[in-house]
């Protein structure tokens, strides 16, 4: 039984729909990361869960039970914003506390939970501190505290690194795992941030439209996005789309890029004569000083360092801009002007172009 | 010799305000940039860089030295005398005017034909990529157009010097590094002399010959990418630059027969002394105590003298972060392809000589970078 269940909900706000048939499940203890671009329907997803929003159509089960018309308290769902917004003129310890305060446990009772939760997330010694004496990450670490203390089975949290700086960010988007799991919370977590989606999620649930484009574990969307728009969300900088139709060959599949024709895995043989793109990674583009069987000519427009890497802009024989990306050597810097391009053909995604769905590779 | 575009001289800027302290923004600030280059000014917020690029174009007086550009000492003279072409906020687009105008109007002294004009618009608006609005009005345009569009204006004319204010600030993601590229090529082919600010480091790498690291109002480094990557000239450039930061703990030295620094309850980084050469050892002489620094990209995983906790093991598509809790820290190591360990699990780790960081503890300047002196 799924900790969290959405069947088919619809939501519209006057004429225009915001989901259009969502279902999606969790289970107990999972990470489930809703990412997507903004207005594609995340935050109202949420609000449909913690009861704020009331859905159209469809149903919200919670531990198998229909919570659909049942009210946002009674439901055991604990939700946080963007910002964590702390209650200035309470100390850390009663702004976790106040979590607490409306279940009439006892002064002990919440005094030990609310410092074994401190301990863990490291502000036990921060406890009698007032908010604006506390450091930014604390801050988060204090407003996290409360979402956990009262052990929600459901736990929503609507991009909460949002409008914290880049440093906290990086530093939180590698402890949040640890931290959410000691509450044992079933999480949903929106974000508009796909490494913050992948750094976090067991799971992602991807939000296009209205819909869900899909949900599984994040190496496997990168690696085998269900469609195009998928594919162009996750990667920085994006994945490189050419419009392909490949053509039988006694070699096998091939396909033309500015000029060139080159091989597609025989894997590829049952998208012949089908108009197609091809989603190539900047990664699994190769930038050559000699051509070889396989390569194409490019020409090499700019080299822009990426962190360890270089982003190389290509130009092709046709005028379509390419980037490549490759880790640095201690080569000589790359020299502008001709050169040429190969694509790992194990690496090359396919998508109908009629319909953006990606055509998996078939085995002969 | 170095053929220089620009020179800025022990510039100062000093905001006086009413019966508070007067605010040094930016302190004896001494650059000079070559004909063609590109530079980053590059910092937080209140850093000084915003400060520097007005005084370039002239929309705040310098309080104190001068700046010459083109052989022309320029600090009194008013913006539109400066030969400066510029693109940001405060300098925004004419309402009044379609953006093709807008663009056009930059070139109305060049006393081009109309068909140059026309040709000169194109050519830039497809490089911005704001074709599709050029017979809009600003106050109907995105922000991000809004952005590309004074872009374009700036560029499209010729300028002793090019200032640019977050120039890629508000794009789409996707479109980014594409336009990063475009634009580097362009400033590059033409030997655009070029200042831009911005507190992405992402868009200084990207598109600078050199990066000006500014803050406090003070020039901390003015060096290339690779530079401020490999010879961070102090700690506070060590961990500015760099994504994800440079990882750094305080530690107590040993030099005699080996080198070692030990961090209280985390690692310890041990050599024998014949590994480093005598000026590095020199350079660290008899300090007890020193920070000692390792890149993300250079913590060697797997094996080792220490080990620690993974607090997390992130796979990001194309790249991996692994973080252990280290002596209550986070220590981060990346790598381009996935590591095989699990959050919770121990793992050996350790740094090679060649890519240890040393820092005055004190005084924070640079001491040695791998197995050169500062």
């Amino acid at each position: 039984m799924a900790a969290l269940e959405l069947r088919s909900v619809s939501k519209a706000f006057k004429a225009s729909k915001v989901l259009d048939s969502v279902s999606l499940a969790a289970e107990e203890g999972e990470i489930v990361c809703v990412f997507g671009p903004s207005g594609s329907g995340k935050t109202v997803l949420l609000r449909l869960i913690a009861g704020v929003e009331q859905a159209d159509e469809g149903s919200i089960m919670l531990e198998g039970r229909d919570v659909t018309d049942t009210a946002p308290e009674a439901r055991g769902v604990g939700m946080a914003f963007q910002n964590f917004a702390l209650f200035p003129h309470m100390s850390a310890f009663d702004n976790v506390a106040s979590a607490l305060t409306a279940r009439r446990a006892s002064p002990e009772a919440i005094r030990g939970k609310v410092e074994k939760i401190a301990r863990l997330l490291k502000i036990g010694h921060v406890l009698e501190h007032a908010p604006r004496e506390l450091s930014n990450g604390q801050k988060q670490r204090t407003a996290l505290a409360r979402a956990l203390v009262a052990d929600p089975k459901i736990l929503l949290l609507d991009d909460p690194l949002r409008n914290v700086d880049a440093k906290l960010r990086y530093e939180m988007r590698l402890e949040l795992p640890a931290l959410l799991r000691t509450s044992g919370s079933t999480v949903l977590y929106v974000t508009q941030d796909y490494k913050e989606a992948m750094a976090l999620g067991d799971r992602i649930a991807v939000l296009l439209d209205g819909g869900v484009a899909q949900v599984a574990k994040p190496a496997d969307i990168y690696r085998e996005p269900a469609t195009l728009g998928v594919a162009r969300l996750f990667g920085d900088p994006a994945i490189n789309l050419v419009p392909v139709q490949p053509l039988a060959s006694p070699s096998g599949p091939k396909i033309g890029i500015g000029g060139a024709s080159l091989s597609l895995p025989a894997s590829y043989a049952h998208a012949i004569g089908k108009r197609c793109m091809l989603g190539l990674r900047p990664e699994s583009l190769a930038v050559e000083a000699q051509p070889s069987q396989e390569s194409f000519d490019v020409d090499l427009v700019a080299a822009t360092p990426l962190n360890e890497k270089t982003l190389l802009l290509l130009r092709t024989a046709d005028g379509r801009e390419l980037l490549a990306s490759e880790p640095n050597a201690d080569e000589a810097p790359r020299r502008h002007g001709p050169a040429f391009a190969r694509f790992d053909a194990n690496a090359v995604l396919l998508f109908d172009a009629a319909n953006g769905r990606r055509i998996a590779p078939q085995s002969a | 010799m170095a053929d220089i575009a620009l020179s800025l001289t022990k510039v100062d800027k000093i905001y006086q305000r009413r019966g508070k302290p007067p605010v040094h923004a930016v302190k004896s600030l001494d650059m000079a940039v070559e004909r063609g280059e590109i530079i980053a000014l590059l910092g937080s917020s209140g850093c000084g860089k915003t400060s520097t690029l007005r005084m370039i174009a002239g929309f705040e007086a310098v309080s104190n030295g001068d700046i010459v550009l083109a052989d022309r000492r320029i600090d009194q003279l008013p913006p539109a005398r400066r030969g400066v072409a510029m693109a940001f906020e405060g300098y925004s687009l004419y309402p009044p005017l379609t953006v093709r105008d807008n663009i056009a109007f930059a070139l109305k002294s060049a006393r081009l034909s109309a068909k140059d004009v026309e040709k000169r618009v194109a050519e830039i608006s497809r490089l911005v990529e704001i074709e599709e609005i050029l017979d809009r009005y600003p106050s109907s345009i995105s922000g991000g157009q809004q952005q590309r569009a004074s872009l374009a204006r700036a560029l499209v004319r010729r300028a002793d010097l090019y200032l640019l204010d977050e120039p890629m600030g508000q794009l789409e993601p996707q479109l980014r590094a594409v336009l990063r590229g475009r634009l580097k090529s362009l400033l590059v082919e033409r030997r655009m002399t070029s200042i831009f600010v911005t507190h992405d480091q992402t868009e200084a790498n990207a598109l600078a010959d050199r990066i000006a690291v500014m803050e406090a109002g003070v020039l901390q480094q003015f060096a290339s990418q690779k530079e401020l990557r490999d010879r961070p000239a102090n700690l506070f450039v060590a961990t500015f630059v760099g994504e994800p930061p440079m990882n750094v703990f305080e530690a107590a030295v040993e030099n005699g027969e080996r080198l070692r620094f030990k961090v209280t309850a985390g690692p310890t980084f041990d050599f024998a002394s014949s590994e480093i050469p005598l000026p590095v050892r020199q350079a660290i002489g008899g300090r007890e105590r020193a920070v000692v620094g390792v890149r993300p990209h250079a913590i060697r995983l797997g094996g080792g003298l220490n080990e620690a906790r993974i607090v997390s093991n992130q796979w990001l598509g194309d790249q991996s972060h692994l973080a252990m809790d280290v002596a209550g820290k986070l220590l981060v190591a990346v790598s381009h392809k996935p590591i095989a360990a699990k959050a919770g699990e121990k793992i050996r780790y350790d740094a090679a000589a060649a890519d240890l960081h040393v820092f005055d503890a004190a005084t924070e300047a640079a001491v040695s970078h791998g197995l050169e002196t500062a």
